[in-house]
């Protein structure tokens, strides 16, 4: 099942959308999450979902995959219809029985509602799965960089990030070896109740810990005699490349919210 | 090129000197390995050297200026280091990212960068892998990779801190197979810190420490033709080594020597 998962994985690829620029992306995701809230009639959802599902072909993802791959927050859009559909009220009565009733204006709210969380659900995870997360990383600190005017320690955050990016598997596989090694030593994780098996986990944790603690200590080491002084002085190896094509994607985006808004009724 | 004069130095949590008045020199373009046990005091050498602990007593000469807290950043620059553990020294998320790291905190331009980026994997072999993340490596390709980041840097001194000691015999034959090419081509001055007397072979000269004093010092045959010495202070003969001091006087530097002389 987790590894089915599809929140926050990239999938490596070469298609347009990978391409863009990571900046262009996280503009246009953005603006896309404002931009989903001006539809307000079927035309403008319909319009919606056609984007999206033409974006998820131009990155080269097919549907019944992403589908498989959100299942989970499936169970959150039911839920959120779900409230809809029995808590609005308003317009004819579709069905009584008695202690509650089902009527028009909640089965429409609940559709409009689940397409606007499932468009926004569908966009973030596009971005996600087109972009590594290292990009995402340097993307974000270029656009933030602003944001040290207020003294907002922008570069010190991206590289806590792309750190502790670098060490999840590193930690994933410690912490495979450590579960083993207490496996071995008559640890039992599987069996038991909840609470016996989250107590299970305090061995696994603790040296996990005192592990992260010493690696930190000898990579703050490293990174001292390789010269890291923070930010000043230093020069970029990884450049964005913005191009013609992502400041039109962005000029795409806008006109669409435009046509959008222009069709509210 | 580096002269350590009566260097003594303590942790303040133990009650002996870690390093008790090292007096040592270390000459331009020769490979020195410095051997010991652990607790010997061979690392914490390197950490005062690279100004990573302070308040030691003694002087340190690099090119003859005494070495100082002011002049301290300049001479780090000059010195290059490759620690234990291949993950914990591993800062960027690609193999060039952290081959990079280093010019990048140095200021170094963009398109000058790629280029050393660039020879710095070639002449460790690791080109190809460029883009990979760490954890698609083995333990002798990060090594690898910490040594082009070390390279890429164009330091006078380049230090291995135990750099082999957590690999497989496959990774540690690559990594020194490397680091002779280096040295032979780019006559570079190699510190090479090991407790394993069998890869100090290569090296111009070495140092035995033990209990934070140099107990012998010499080219490799010296070391090796004074066995007492070795075994005194805690370290492993090879096999043949013992092999050869039981059977011959003197000892002998290839496998072919032993098996002629025997």
């Amino acid at each position: 099942m987790l590894s089915k998962m599809l929140l926050g994985r990239y999938i490596p690829g070469n298609s347009m959308v990978h391409r863009f620029d990571p900046r262009a992306k996280i503009i246009a995701v953005f603006l896309f999450m404002i931009i989903v809230f001006f539809a307000n009639h079927w035309t403008g959802y319909l319009l919606l979902v056609l984007f999206v599902l033409s974006l998820t072909k131009l990155a080269g993802l097919s549907l019944v995959f992403l589908f498989n791959g959100l299942k989970l927050i499936l169970l959150l859009i039911v839920f959120t219809f779900m409230m809809h559909l029995f808590f609005t009220k308003g317009g004819t009565v579709l069905i009584d029985a008695g202690w509650f009733t089902i009527e028009s204006e909640g089965v429409i709210r609940g559709i409009y509602i689940t397409i606007r969380l499932a468009m926004l659900i569908l966009i973030t995870t596009l971005l996600t799965l087109t972009t590594s997360p290292l990009s995402l990383t340097d993307a974000i600190e270029r656009i933030c960089r602003p944001l040290k005017a207020i003294k907002v320690p922008v570069h010190e955050i991206a590289m806590m990030m792309s750190i502790s990016l670098r060490f999840i598997p590193t930690l994933m596989d410690e912490t495979e070896k450590i579960i083993k090694a207490q496996s071995a030593r008559g640890s039992t994780f599987m069996t038991g109740s909840l609470k016996s098996r989250l107590n299970a986990l305090t061995p696994v944790f603790i040296p996990l810990f005192i592990s992260a603690f010493k690696r930190a200590e000898e990579m703050a080491m490293a990174m001292e005699v390789r010269g890291y002084q923070g930010e000043e002085g230093r020069t970029n190896y990884r450049v964005l490349d913005w191009q013609w094509k992502d400041t039109f994607a962005i000029i795409l985006m806008i006109l669409f919210g435009i046509v959008l808004f222009m069709i509210r009724q | 090129m580096i002269e350590f004069n009566d260097v003594t130095y303590s942790y303040r949590t133990g009650n002996h000197n870690a390093l008790d008045h090292i007096s040592l020199n270390f000459r331009q373009g020769e490979w020195t390995s410095v051997i010991g046990h652990n607790g010997s005091g061979k690392s914490t050498l390197v950490k005062i050297l690279m100004g990573v602990l302070e308040g030691y007593e003694g002087e340190i000469k690099v090119d003859g200026e005494v070495m100082t807290e002011e002049n301290l950043p300049d001479i780090r620059k000059r010195f290059a280091i490759v620690f234990q553990n291949p993950d914990n020294q591993f800062v960027g998320a690609t193999v060039e990212d952290d081959v990079a790291f280093g010019l990048e905190n140095n200021g170094v331009g963009r398109d000058e960068m790629v280029n050393r980026v660039e020879e710095a994997l070639r002449s460790v072999n690791m080109l190809e892998y460029r883009t990979h993340e760490p954890s698609r490596l083995s333990g002798g390709q990060k090594q690898r990779v910490a040594i082009a980041g070390a390279l890429a840097m164009q330091p006078d001194l380049l230090i291995l801190d135990e750099a082999t000691s957590m690999l497989d015999p496959q990774g540690r034959r690559e990594v020194l197979e490397i680091l002779r090419e280096i040295h032979r081509e780019k006559l570079t001055t190699l510190i090479y810190i090991t407790h394993d007397l069998a890869e100090i072979g290569v090296s111009d000269h070495a140092v035995v420490m033990k209990d934070g004093r140099v107990i012998n010092e010499g080219t490799v045959e010296e070391i090796y033709q004074d066995t007492d010495a070795l075994v005194s202070s805690r370290l492993v003969l090879p096999f043949t080594i013992s092999l050869a001091d039981r059977l011959l006087d003197g000892c002998y530097m290839s496998y072919d020597e032993l098996v002629e002389r025997l």
